[in-house]
């Protein structure tokens, strides 16, 4: 491609792989890029952009409360961002984690009301944190299956099936008297709430230990794409199912476990935001878009694991920022916004760790060249 | 318009001077000089990544050289992209076709040519069409659509398509690669034409003889700089070939080891290809030890789909498929290859390779699933990279950097990798389909002379090639498919190239 302004030529390459500086380079200028339009658009809306960005960091980082907050809103997101990184990382597109999060919090509820206080609490908690996973593998598989062997499109499918489990939530609160539902409450329907025996142990003020799991967890997948054959696989057929099938690996397989490893992730994480957060099945506290801003943590970390770490918990600081920016009378819908324009903004530096600009003169041979990004 | 050049022009055509371009560091032309003639065909020889497609990229528009000049028709020029090259009146015919395979000749004719109005004069276009095939040896129907003609009718396809938007000189990379022999004789008549007419024609190859049989100049390149130019007529193979690789070339000699027991047996298989048609129909074929079976066809006739149903990539209709004793028509991919089946695919870069991934992974792709690469679930990284490092150095794989992707290297080294894979696994029996199409003249014989050594070893060899030449000196038994079915089965001493090419068009021949 070239783009000629005045006696310069634009010329952009495609470069196949990018220099240490660029790849540091390219996230770190999206990344001020956002906050730059995100305060134009303050300023252009009558806001005072340092007003609200100060907000946000002490609203999001500064005190103990501030940090908790932060973390055990970023808790979930840490999972549902493990289950896109692993599904991407095969290029299998699960944009179902929302769903399976929300079944993965149907089942560790239900479970745990199901037990009580009979097993006690060690126990109860592994019982309902694996029903939770295996609900959110086994609602994955819904998808998986057909795509693995029928070779359906499983971004349709995922997607859809993310209103079914929601359908699913609601019906067992809202539009039914289930083992789900409260019965003593008889004005606005809410959950039953499981034994306290059955909550995860808190740290530090709120903060429970979901997240050292989910710490745990990232470990894993870190590890178990790098370091086992399983990953290998995943590698390899991410890159070229063909060479897959040609070295004897069965692609259909590796499409079902790793969809059933993705969304027994994003089950996890809802099992966990039962047990460490709400106690009981609480369909507003569970329907935020947990699942899809899990999608949006995994893309701008660029599908690495520990990158996931970081990310989740600069997004769950906008969200956890919010309310107080609402008390200053800033929309709280900036941070939505500033989520979506950092998005734009790490999508577009993707175009520069794979294109080189060079500016040549036109004249002569003798043109200065300077890299550009 | 081709035909408002009727008074044959002649001097110089274009002249490149001082071209260099790099690409990330590597230098591919290196200050290139060039110079072409109206009328004459000016061969570009070179091996792969000598630089000649880039050099043909420059004057084609394609890409912008870091310094240098071109020089057409004596004006000085800025070609900044093909459009602008063919307004000049350069056009290249790519080794990959660009038509759109559901459009018709006449379609693909119009497309993007300035003059194509919204509405266009079919008739007239068709005649025009017609009057180039038949002063060329270009007929091709015009209402056919592109994906029905033979990939030598595509070519002439795209010849047209140059010649209709009114291009003078014309760029050929590689073009014999996809042609039977007669068809490569269809072409070069075609071109003699053509520079009679006053085109001036460069002509990219790596082979040898077609220089000697239709150039009448010749350009070596060599490591990205020119080693030289002369008239044909002062050039012999030889010298040329020692231009090329920088040093003298032996042709690898086949050693006639008695073959051993059978190994491989094909036995009646019929199989679909993707369209759901039977793309082989009722295939015998045998191998044994220390044998290699050559198997010729022009592409597309079957070849593809008989390696794959062999490894086990595509199920078979009918017929059966026996190894070592043990019948493996319906065992997977995985078994076959714990059976000792290896496989060098004509895909190098999609199937052979997963191209985006380091090459250490690459060479690992089968061999990860036992020790000391693996133990249980988990992969040894160093293992891995140990057995990498050893295999480049054993196979000579050069160019490796670290983890960058396997698709940088050169298509010579990623299939000297391939085979490293394949031979380290100590296969029973090797399929090895196009194993050197488009490689240079020292990795092909590097190639050649591994085939050679691992039939010594006793290993079968199934050798599918379009390379006529490959076939010749490597089989101990020839077999020829033609539209999925042999045409004919003929040992090494009694196949010739005339016999051979006969049959790959489909001629019965009395003595097959």
């Amino acid at each position: 491609m070239n783009l000629s302004l005045g006696s310069r030529r634009l010329t952009v390459e495609s470069r196949p792989v990018a220099s240490r500086t660029v790849r540091f380079l390219a996230p770190t200028f999206s990344v001020a890029l956002a906050f730059v339009i995100g305060a134009l658009i303050l300023l252009a809306t009558g806001q005072d952009p340092v007003l609200a960005y100060t907000e946000m960091i002490r609203k999001g980082f500064l005190g103990r409360l501030a940090i908790t907050g932060t973390l055990i809103i970023a808790t979930p997101l840490i999972f549902t961002g493990l289950a896109a990184v692993v599904a991407f990382r095969m290029k299998v597109w699960n944009i179902g984690a929302e769903g399976q999060f929300i079944l993965g919090a149907v089942a560790s509820s239900g479970v745990g009301l199901w037990v009580g206080d009979q097993v006690g609490g060690p126990a109860g908690i592994v019982l309902m944190l694996v029903a939770g996973a295996l609900a959110g593998a086994l609602f994955a598989a819904l998808a998986a299956l057909p795509r693995a062997y029928l070779n359906t499109d499983e971004v349709i499918s995922t997607l859809m099936l993310n209103f079914v489990a929601l359908g699913i939530m609601n019906y067992l609160i809202f539009s039914s008297f289930s083992f789900w539902r409260d019965p003593g409450r008889a004005t606005f329907p809410v959950g039953k709430f499981v034994e306290d025996v059955l909550l995860l142990p808190r740290m530090v003020g709120r903060l429970h230990v979901g997240l050292i799991i989910a710490l745990a967890f990232t470990v894993i997948i870190w590890w178990a794409l790098r370091y086992t054959k399983w990953g290998f696989e995943v590698m390899v057929t991410g890159d070229s199912p063909r060479a897959a099938l040609y070295s004897g690996m069965r692609v259909d397989r590796k499409i079902l476990s790793v969809l059933m490893v993705s969304g027994a992730l994003a089950g996890l994480g809802g099992g966990i935001e039962v047990g460490g957060v709400l106690g009981n099945l609480d369909p507003r506290a569970l329907s935020l878009g947990v699942g899809f801003t899990g999608i949006v943590v995994a893309a701008l970390a660029r599908l690495s694991p520990f990158g996931v770490i970081p990310v989740a918990i600069l997004v769950a600081s906008f969200s956890n920022a919010a309310p107080g920016l609402q008390v200053l009378g800033i929309p709280s819908e900036i941070v939505i916004l500033l989520e979506g324009i950092l998005f734009l903004c790490i999508v577009a530096g993707e175009w520069f760790l794979r294109n080189a600009i060079r500016v040549e003169r036109m004249a002569g041979p003798a043109g200065a060249e300077a890299p550009a990004s | 318009m081709a035909e408002s050049v009727p008074e044959v022009p002649s001097g110089e055509a274009a002249r490149l001077t001082g071209i260099t371009k790099h690409f990330f560091g590597v230098a591919a032309n290196e200050d290139v000089d060039f110079d072409l003639r109206w009328g004459e065909i000016h061969a570009l020889l070179g091996e792969n990544g000598a630089g000649k497609s880039t050099l043909c990229s420059v004057l084609a528009g394609l890409y912008h050289p870091d310094s240098g000049e071109i020089h057409l028709d004596g004006e000085p020029v800025d070609l900044s992209s093909p459009h602008q090259a063919l307004d000049h009146g350069v056009g290249m015919v790519y080794q990959h076709f660009r038509l759109v395979d559901r459009f018709t000749v006449a379609e693909n004719l119009t497309l993007g040519h300035p003059e194509t109005g919204f509405f266009t004069s079919r008739r007239s276009l068709e005649r025009q069409v017609g009057e180039l095939g038949r002063r060329y040896g270009l007929e091709v129907s015009p209402q056919a659509a592109v994906w029905q003609l033979s990939v030598g009718e595509q070519q002439r396809v795209e010849i047209l398509k140059l010649l209709y938007r009114g291009v003078r000189i014309l760029i050929l990379d590689e073009p014999t690669a996809v042609l039977t022999p007669q068809e490569s004789q269809n072409l070069f008549h075609t071109l003699r034409a053509l520079a009679d007419d006053g085109q001036a024609i460069i002509f990219v190859t790596h082979k040898l003889d077609e220089v000697m049989a239709v150039a009448d100049r010749v350009t070596v390149l060599r490591d990205g700089r020119k080693v030289g130019a002369m008239p044909t007529s002062e050039a012999d193979p030889a010298t040329l070939a020692r231009m090329m690789v920088g040093r003298d070339l032996s042709v690898p000699e086949r050693p006639r080891t008695a073959p051993g027991e059978p190994v491989l047996s094909i036995k009646g298989v019929t199989a679909e290809g993707d369209r759901g048609l039977e793309a082989i129909r009722d295939v015998e074929i045998e191998v044994r030890a220390s044998q290699i079976v050559g198997v010729a066809g022009v592409a597309g006739n079957g070849q593809r789909e008989l390696a794959e149903v062999v490894t086990g990539l595509r199920r078979p209709k009918r017929g059966q498929i026996i190894m070592g004793g043990v019948d493996i028509t319906r065992s997977s991919t995985l078994d076959r290859i714990k059976l000792g089946l290896g496989f060098v695919p004509e895909d190098r870069m999609r199937t052979g390779m997963a191209g985006g991934l380091p090459l250490a992974a690459n060479l690992a792709l089968k061999a990860y699933r036992q020790p000391p690469l693996s133990r249980g679930p988990v992969l040894s990284k160093q293992a891995v990279e140990y057995r990498a490092r050893t295999l480049e150095k054993q196979f000579d794989i050069r160019g490796v950097r670290g983890a960058l992707p396997t698709s940088l290297l050169s298509g010579g080294n990623i299939q000297r990798a391939i085979l490293a894979r394949e031979l380290s696994a100590q296969p029973r029996v090797l399929v090895a389909a196009a194993p050197t199409r488009g490689l240079d003249v020292a990795a092909i014989q590097a190639i050649r002379q591994l085939l050679i050594e691992e039939a010594e070893a006793g290993t079968a060899i199934l050798m599918i090639s379009e390379d006529l030449e490959e076939i010749l000196d490597l089989s101990d038994e020839v077999i020829v498919l033609y539209e999925g079915q042999v045409m004919g089965r003929l040992p090494r001493d009694r196949a010739d190239p005339d016999l051979l090419g006969m049959l790959m068009a489909g001629r019965t021949v009395d003595a097959a």
